[in-house]
């Protein structure tokens, strides 16, 4: 028999357990479902809000980061393209395009060339001010020309197999380029040399660095962080 | 008793003294609000973990003492970050759609009248303040909820609007670029959410205190919604932890009777006691 007071003690001390095995957990199983739902729902208003008018501006105010700008990769040794081995490095531009390009170093410095200082937004809940110096996507798109059935944009890197897909509209907001220069350099290979994705409209992780492939295809193809549970929107 | 929402239950020799107080809304809608608020929290702590301070890449930050310190682990949710910000962005509109269902709630049934600041409420709760501080020796008059009581749960929504605005504020500080304005830009916004939280989270722990040291009978009221007025903190003259049990309160007959313990002491001139809070008592 259980009386009252067992039930209570029973009751209290499993109710205990399950927020003890829930604290630094990731939750029920169950819920990874509704958690999955709630984040395409989200991705519908942040498709929603997120215009080509919105444009960010690193406050005069702020100091640029420089030095303190955080290098990442995910290889174990800094990704340095090998001249010597591979060839010289080229950017290829393809997919479900009328005019596939493969472009050197050269070739992407004599496109228009856009300046912006503005805000890289770390997931992680960091920012950091940096001008970058680079060439608009949406120009990359204008020169192969995409299919009409394109909606979805990888960008893939020497970086061990690192890679993030785009929805087009973020693609090719005139603030995401192709950037090989930071802060009047050219990028260094803490910071994605040759070439690396930035954009302010999307969180660092979507931002590859190392360059080679820039891909417009029909459906989306996932990320090196998404694949792991991040939004794979990550939009700002 | 004119209120309609104070209807009388049961009658026995003291008379109807248990009232219906909460509504199934306003119950329900608390109780949904422990779970999103626990796990907000919690959650935003594991979030915050990634990056335990407030710095900008390159500058400093004035004003967190803590830079740099991680919030313990027990206290976080989530597992990871990405888990922790999956979480985060599915409960925030748990958050808000019952934060607005219960404001839409006390808006159309009146109860927004318990809560809102009426003129006085200082003073009667300093009346309050100097009752707890055993300066005063009698409970002040009060209706469902003393003056501490109107400041805190008024102040609760005000501060969840500031943790929503905050959080849109930094999870899209370029779509929606003019509410991070609003706030000082992101670095300003993040801290602002930060303590908010915090902020919210003294006076949960406030009330959480008072309600198992002074009231516990109102755990029953936002359960079942009944709550014996017999009972009230003010019929028992009860402070944290003095007067708790029910044998303070049950003498006396009308609802304002002072209990016997009390009616010891000599008892506080009329005038000074402050007014009804307001028509349900």
């Amino acid at each position: 028999m259980i009386d009252r007071r067992k039930f209570i003690a029973l009751g209290g001390s499993s109710l205990a357990a399950a927020l003890a095995a829930a604290c630094d957990s990731q939750g029920p199983r169950g819920a990874q479902r509704i958690l999955r739902f709630a984040e395409r729902r989200n991705e519908g208003l942040e498709r929603w809000l997120t215009t080509h008018d919105t444009r960010d501006v690193a406050s005069r105010g702020a100091r640029d980061a420089r030095a303190a700008f955080p290098e990442y990769f995910i290889s174990r040794q800094m990704p340095v393209w090998d001249a010597a081995a591979r060839g010289v490095w080229r950017l290829e531009v393809g997919g479900a395009v009328r005019r596939p390009a493969s472009l050197t170093l050269d070739d992407l410095q004599r496109l228009p060339r856009v300046s912006q200082r503005v805000n890289h937004y770390c997931v992680e809940g960091w920012t950091a001010a940096a001008t970058w110096h680079g060439v608009r996507v949406r120009d990359l798109a204008r020169l192969v020309e995409p299919a009409p059935e394109v909606g979805y944009v990888d960008f893939e890197s020497f970086d061990d197999g690192y890679h993030e897909s785009w929805d087009l509209e973020s693609a090719t907001h005139p603030q995401t380029l192709v950037a090989y220069g930071m802060d009047g350099h050219l990028l260094s290979p803490g910071h994605g040399a040759p070439a690396r994705l930035h954009s302010p409209v999307k969180l660092g992780y979507k931002n590859t660095k190392y360059l080679t492939r820039v891909m417009f295809l029909p459906k989306r193809t996932g990320g090196y962080w998404s694949d792991q549970g991040y939004e794979w929107y990550g939009g700002v | 008793m004119s209120d309609p929402n104070v209807s009388p239950s049961s009658a026995d020799a003291a008379g109807a003294t248990t009232v219906v107080r909460h509504h199934w809304v306003v119950r329900l809608t608390h109780w949904i609000a422990v779970v999103a608020v626990t796990v907000m929290a919690a959650s935003g702590l594991q979030i915050y973990n990634a990056y335990p301070a407030f710095a900008r890449k390159g500058e400093t930050f004035c004003c967190y003492p803590f830079e740099g310190s991680p919030a313990p682990g027990w206290l976080t949710f989530g597992g990871w970050l990405a888990g922790a910000r999956n979480w985060h962005f599915a409960m925030m509109w748990l958050l808000v759609l019952n934060g607005l269902a219960y404001l839409t709630f006390i808006y159309l049934h009146g109860e927004w009248r318990d809560l809102v600041p009426r003129r006085g409420v200082p003073r009667d709760a300093w009346e309050m303040v100097k009752f707890y501080a055993f300066v005063r020796r009698e409970h002040p008059l009060q209706g469902k909820h003393n003056a501490l009581q109107r400041a805190a749960y008024f102040a609760m929504p005000m501060v969840g609007a500031v943790l929503v605005l905050t959080g849109l504020a930094i999870w899209k500080p370029v779509s929606l670029s003019w509410i991070t304005g609003l706030f000082g830009g992101y670095v300003w916004a993040r801290y602002w959410h930060f303590l908010a939280m915090t902020v919210l989270f003294a006076l949960i722990a406030g009330h959480v205190f008072m309600v198992f040291s002074v009231d516990p009978y109102a755990l029953r009221s936002m359960v079942t919604g009944r709550y014996d007025e017999r009972l009230s903190p003010e019929r028992r003259n009860a402070r944290p932890f003095y007067h708790l049990l029910p044998r303070y309160g049950r003498r006396g007959g009308g609802v304002h009777a002072r209990p016997a313990s009390a009616s010891a002491a000599p008892a506080a001139p009329a005038a000074t006691v402050t007014p009804p809070a307001g028509g349900d008592a």
